[in-house]
């Protein structure tokens, strides 16, 4: 196999029917009735759920839409018209109460006003991002605070160890409140929940264990995003969803998942991530995507570290069995 | 009290050995061998290394500061620190 630009490119029909043979497969062998999906209004989920529909109808796939009060309120938006258009049956929770009980927000806050006492969250928006020009600079991985009134960057901090724990461990209720609601919903449907995490995210452990990887099974796992997107297309999947640019939509503030994550672009990722996989020679690889020898060295250095990092979140629990 | 700054090899392996997650073998780890292509350090290792590093030679390490020619082997370190103290 030769690397080029369009390595990834698959046979979308073939794929779609393999993907779909696995998800009735997997139901079928838990003696399960159907699936539930988390509809976040992102390309992911909503591939996933046109896959799911097609392999078990939609009578047999139940969506859940679960906002809060920092989503962007279009997430709910692009969820429900996509969920409508598969004609399945879907609710909208908002689990806001649910995290401010778990006092989510305040305990994030409080970390916030400890490096920024003016901050006030009803005038202020959040993001945290790690450094840009990845392929440019060597950076370590340090997340960045920054602080937003009307959208101009009013503060911005690097985090400590302890400040970014804190922050993430208080940002990462939310997805593990949302496994809680799916599978809620799936012991009472006797049916399995379904997850939306791409390769890229699964290798490169952008997702939450228990959270958003609290799942029973992962049906496109092994899609790289821009696979994500072909297949979409074939469901014809809502242009709005496809022209949305990927984003945890965890943060009250805009931010897309290279600012904090992956730090380039995705159209590089998925090239860049296979060529490491596959271990392609880097001369090739420098000269399809018009690289330099240190810049593909770096972005490999982050995939690395992204990958032995976050292999925990990849394993089962260690036990003495 | 700052440290002395002969001693700051052997205070920097102690710190990689008590903290980080694949130093199992910090010893084996040559002085300029890289802490990234060898996978010892991970996102929050960074991290924690900074805040010691601070700590521990009480000095403020700037944004810019954070890249591998500061920070990415046991040399750098130290000559990094000798820039500081």
């Amino acid at each position: 196999m030769t690397f080029h630009h369009d390595v990834l490119k698959l046979d979308a029909s073939k794929e779609i029917d393999r993907i779909c043979c696995f998800i009735s497969r997997q139901v079928d062998l838990r003696k399960k009735d159907g699936v539930v999906v988390g509809l976040s209004g992102g390309i992911d989920s909503a591939l996933v759920s046109s896959l799911c529909v097609k392999a078990l109808g939609k009578e047999r796939v139940f969506g859940l839409i679960l906002p809060e009060r920092e989503s962007n309120p279009i997430s709910k938006e692009y969820a429900k018209e996509h969920a409508e258009a598969l004609g399945l049956e879907y609710e909208i929770v908002d689990i806001t109460r649910t995290l401010k009980a778990f006092d989510s927000y305040k305990k994030r806050d409080a970390i916030i006003n400890s490096l920024f006492p003016d901050y006030n969250p009803s005038k202020h928006k959040i993001k945290v991002t790690l450094p840009k020009d990845l392929l440019f600079r060597d950076y370590f991985n340090f997340f960045t605070l920054r602080v937003l009134e009307d959208d101009k960057e009013i503060f911005s901090s690097r985090l400590r160890k302890g400040d970014i724990n804190g922050i993430v461990a208080a940002t990462d209720t939310k997805q593990r409140t949302r496994m809680i609601y799916l599978y809620y919903h799936a012991e009472r449907l006797n049916r399995i929940v379904c997850g939306t995490t791409n390769l890229p995210e699964m290798m490169q452990g952008f997702f939450v264990k228990y959270g958003d990887g609290g799942v029973d099974i992962e049906p496109i796992a092994h899609l790289y995003k821009t696979q994500v997107y072909q297949l979409a297309r074939e469901f014809s999947v809502p242009q709005s969803i496809i022209d949305r640019p990927p984003s945890p939509d965890t943060f009250n503030s805009q931010v897309s998942d290279e600012e904090f994550y992956f730090r380039i672009p995705y159209s590089l990722v998925d090239l860049l991530l296979f060529a490491w996989r596959n271990d392609f020679p880097k001369e090739d690889v420098c000269n399809v995507m018009d690289l330099t020898n240190d810049q593909l060295d770096r972005v490999y250095r982050d995939f690395n570290t992204k990958y032995r990092g976050t292999q925990h979140l990849r394993e089962l629990p260690p036990t003495l069995l | 009290m700052r440290d002395n700054v002969n001693d700051i090899k052997t205070i920097l392996r102690e710190f990689f050995r008590n903290n980080f997650l694949y130093s199992s073998d910090i010893d084996s780890i040559s002085d300029d061998a890289s802490f990234m292509n060898e996978g010892i350090i991970d996102s929050t290792g960074v991290l924690e290394l900074i805040d010691f590093l601070e700590e521990r030679f009480e000095i403020n390490i700037e944004n810019q500061e954070v890249i591998p020619e500061n920070l990415d082997s046991f040399n750098n370190i130290e000559r990094f620190l000798h820039t500081k103290l």
